[in-house]
């Protein structure tokens, strides 16, 4: 046992706020004023909530009309592990679900790929055909319930053809589906999966879903712009809505481009934000991202349907803020970060788990993390009024600034050419890498202070509060089992005849939708891996993103 | 030190794709003086014993955040011990409980660094346990 001595105390008694700016190093000062706010025509830069640009909010009572929606994303083992998890967070309150798929599936290869065994089912669930899908959605009504996918690579097409082969299969009509597939292949570059998604079919792939849901499911939408990756990556406030708009300004041209009208489409497109640990701050990025997409899009894209000019959101609280010493600190800070994201106004929010940085969360730790959104929801207030926080000189100020900021951000990426172009030619990464670097310095330095990491250290815990989620052992070779078990079973000529049907869809034209002949392929239990092979190798990329397999027709010769 | 700087040779054990943590090792690693051999993510654990055979390398560490650790780490030290690499020093960092510490300890792994380690602390034990391995090389 150390003994404080009278220093520690006098030093902790006169301790001072030292951060002189914000976690994105912008400056502050000490107290802010009626001029500080640069913003200050109301009608042209803030606008009652539900008023254009949106910079309050988009609905005019806010969570007086309908709170934000709680998910929680989840995804283990089978397609039945999740199903069983989801039903229980059902029973615990969540108003949406919200599924994520494993290694594998982000890579879209099977649940039996060589390499994959030990990865299956352990980071989200394992889907490998549409016999997985039946099971993960097994007596849960998809009609009546809104699901989001996260899933960003080729693995989003793959799976919105699954669910509509699974709609098929109940006699449900498509339209009635609702729900969000995350479909952002280009911020899926920096995610660690980037080889299985290569950017141009990846953009294809994106915009096919976009037109697809456009004609067919009017109730879906069509991508969740992700902001959130991109944070995590070490980059600053400003730069994270920089990059995400930008973004989302590439999946809005391409699709015009398809011939879509931009009010047809643009009204079901949403984004998925980080809340970090910078409470004002982040408040202000969230406020100041409305007001520049709706500008965006109203002076770019020619956009006249409000819905169109909204910034429409989920949040998700900062993994990366949450650190492995002393766990049970990560609960303060989920709830301060979702304290910001509901200031901020966000449709949706995801709250970490406080296990997230040592392990896949727990029963407890979810069920603690929804919990967190219900007090927030229901017991402090905070939902009473739409943007507390607006006229507040300083929140107002550093929206400003976060704007101004992302602004000059988003000029140098049309510089570089446009996203697309910005990420093939390495800008985007090298500014990754620099932002990440500098953090780890400014934390190295004492400049930020995080506690129980460079402040208030103890001794390692010897057991993990709350236990551990533990992967049950042979999962993987379950999981791989099942796979070639359909793959036995299921009528061989069939799935040979989609995958054929597939390979020419794919090779007529960048134009020609994958969606319809994917569908079809899904509900001859064609495997995701076999679908997106053949697209892959159809377009003279890889079958295999790993470099193992071959296509079957090139193993049966 | 007079010798020629310390090799490393920094991997990412199966699909897992979170490379930040992995990336500012190698930065670390490298402003410590060392050279580091960079193979990024999805690796096998064959072509990390080829590679630290072809590098020449005094020390492996890995990356894991994706709860994958034990099954992939038991790989690569079987892997290792099969090619007479049993001596070759191999730590690991990562989204690692403290409860899975000790067992990936008795499998062979020099040393666990988890989320919120500093920057010395990677860096000592890097060079120790190379060092360390030096040692144990010319013993054998």
């Amino acid at each position: 046992m150390s003994r404080a001595s009278g220093d520690d105390f006098e030093r902790a008694y006169r301790a001072a706020a030292i951060a002189a700016e914000t976690w994105s190093g912008l400056p502050c000062r000490e107290v802010y004023r009626p001029e500080d706010a640069v913003a200050r025509d109301y009608a042209r830069d803030l606008a009652d909530p539900g008023e254009f640009p949106y910079t309050r909010g988009i609905h005019p009572n806010m969570y007086r009309g309908r709170l934000w929606t709680k998910r929680e994303v989840c995804g283990f083992g089978s397609g039945r592990d999740t199903n069983e998890r989801m039903r229980y967070q059902l029973a615990q309150g969540v108003s949406g679900l919200s599924v994520i798929n494993d290694n594998n599936g982000s890579l879209g290869i099977d649940a039996d790929h060589p390499l994959g065994l030990h990865d299956a089912g352990v980071q989200g669930v394992s889907v490998s055909s549409l016999a997985d899908m039946e099971e993960l959605f097994a007596a849960i009504p998809i009609e009546k319930l809104s699901i989001a996918f996260d899933l960003s690579g080729l693995d989003a097409i793959a799976w919105m053809a699954l669910y509509n082969a699974l709609a098929e299969r109940r006699g449900i009509d498509k339209a009635a589906l609702r729900g969000t597939v995350q479909n952002d292949t280009l911020h899926f570059q920096f995610c660690g999966y980037g080889d299985s998604c290569p950017v141009d079919l990846g953009l294809r792939t994106s915009v096919d879903i976009i037109e697809y849901c456009t004609q067919h499911m009017p109730l879906w939408h069509t991508g969740n712009v992700n902001l959130y990756d991109f944070r995590e990556t070490g980059i600053d406030a400003a730069q994270e809505i920089a990059f995400g708009l930008a973004c989302a300004k590439e999946y809005t041209k391409r699709a015009i481009s398809r011939g879509l009208a931009v009010d047809a489409f643009a009204p079901r497109r949403s984004f998925y934000c980080s809340a970090h640990i910078d409470l004002f701050e982040e408040v202000a990025k969230l406020r100041a991202a409305r007001r520049m997409w709706a500008r965006i899009m109203r002076e770019e894209f020619g956009a006249r349907d409000p819905r169109s000019l909204q910034f429409r959101f989920g949040v998700h609280t900062a993994g990366a803020s949450l650190q492995a010493p002393q766990p049970l600190n990560n609960i303060v800070r989920v709830a301060y970060e979702a304290l910001a994201a509901v200031l901020a106004g966000a449709q949706s929010i995801h709250c970490c788990s406080y296990d997230e940085p040592i392990g896949l969360p727990t029963e407890v730790s979810q069920t603690l993390a929804l919990r967190t959104q219900q007090i927030l929801a229901s017991e402090t207030g905070v939902t009473r009024v739409a943007d507390p926080l607006g006229g507040s000189w300083y929140v107002e100020s550093l929206t400003d600034a976060l704007e101004t900021r992302a602004l000059e951000i988003m000029k140098e990426i049309t510089e570089h050419g446009g996203m697309a172009e910005a990420i093939r030619s390495g800008w985007v990464q090298a500014e990754i890498d620099r932002a990440l670097l500098q953090r780890e310095d400014e934390i190295a330095a004492g400049k930020k202070t995080i506690v129980g990491v460079n402040a208030y250290r103890q001794p390692q815990e010897e057991a993990t509060p709350g236990g551990l989620h533990v992967v049950p052992p042979g999962q993987g070779e379950r999981l791989a089992a099942a796979v070639k078990n359909l793959r036995a079973q299921r009528d061989g000529r069939a799935v040979a005849r989609a995958l054929a049907n597939l390979r020419e869809a794919a090779l007529a034209g960048p134009h020609h939708n994958l969606l319809p002949a994917l569908v079809q392929a899904a509900t001859t239990y064609a495997t995701i891996g076999e679908m997106l092979g053949t697209v892959r190798s159809a377009l003279g990329y890889p079958y295999d993103p790993l470099g193992v397999l071959q296509p079957a027709s090139e193993r049966a010769a | 030190m007079s010798e020629a700087p310390l090799r490393i040779l920094l991997a990412k054990l199966g699909l897992d794709g979170h490379d930040r943590g992995l990336k500012v090792v190698a930065v670390y690693l490298r402003d410590a003086g060392m050279d580091v051999v960079y193979l990024g993510i999805h690796c096998t654990a064959e072509r990390i014993v080829r590679a630290a055979i072809e590098e020449d390398v005094d020390l492996i560490g890995v990356s894991s955040l994706g709860g994958t650790h034990r099954a992939h780490g038991e790989e690569l030290i079987a892997a290792l011990r099969e090619q007479g690499l049993g001596e070759l020093p191999v730590v690991i960092g990562g989204t690692i409980p403290v409860e899975d510490i000790a067992d990936l300890e008795r499998c062979g792994f020099r040393g666990v660094m988890r989320p919120g380690s500093s920057r010395e602390e990677i860096v000592d034990l890097v060079r120790n346990e190379a060092e360390a391995g030096h040692r144990r090389m010319l013993r054998a």
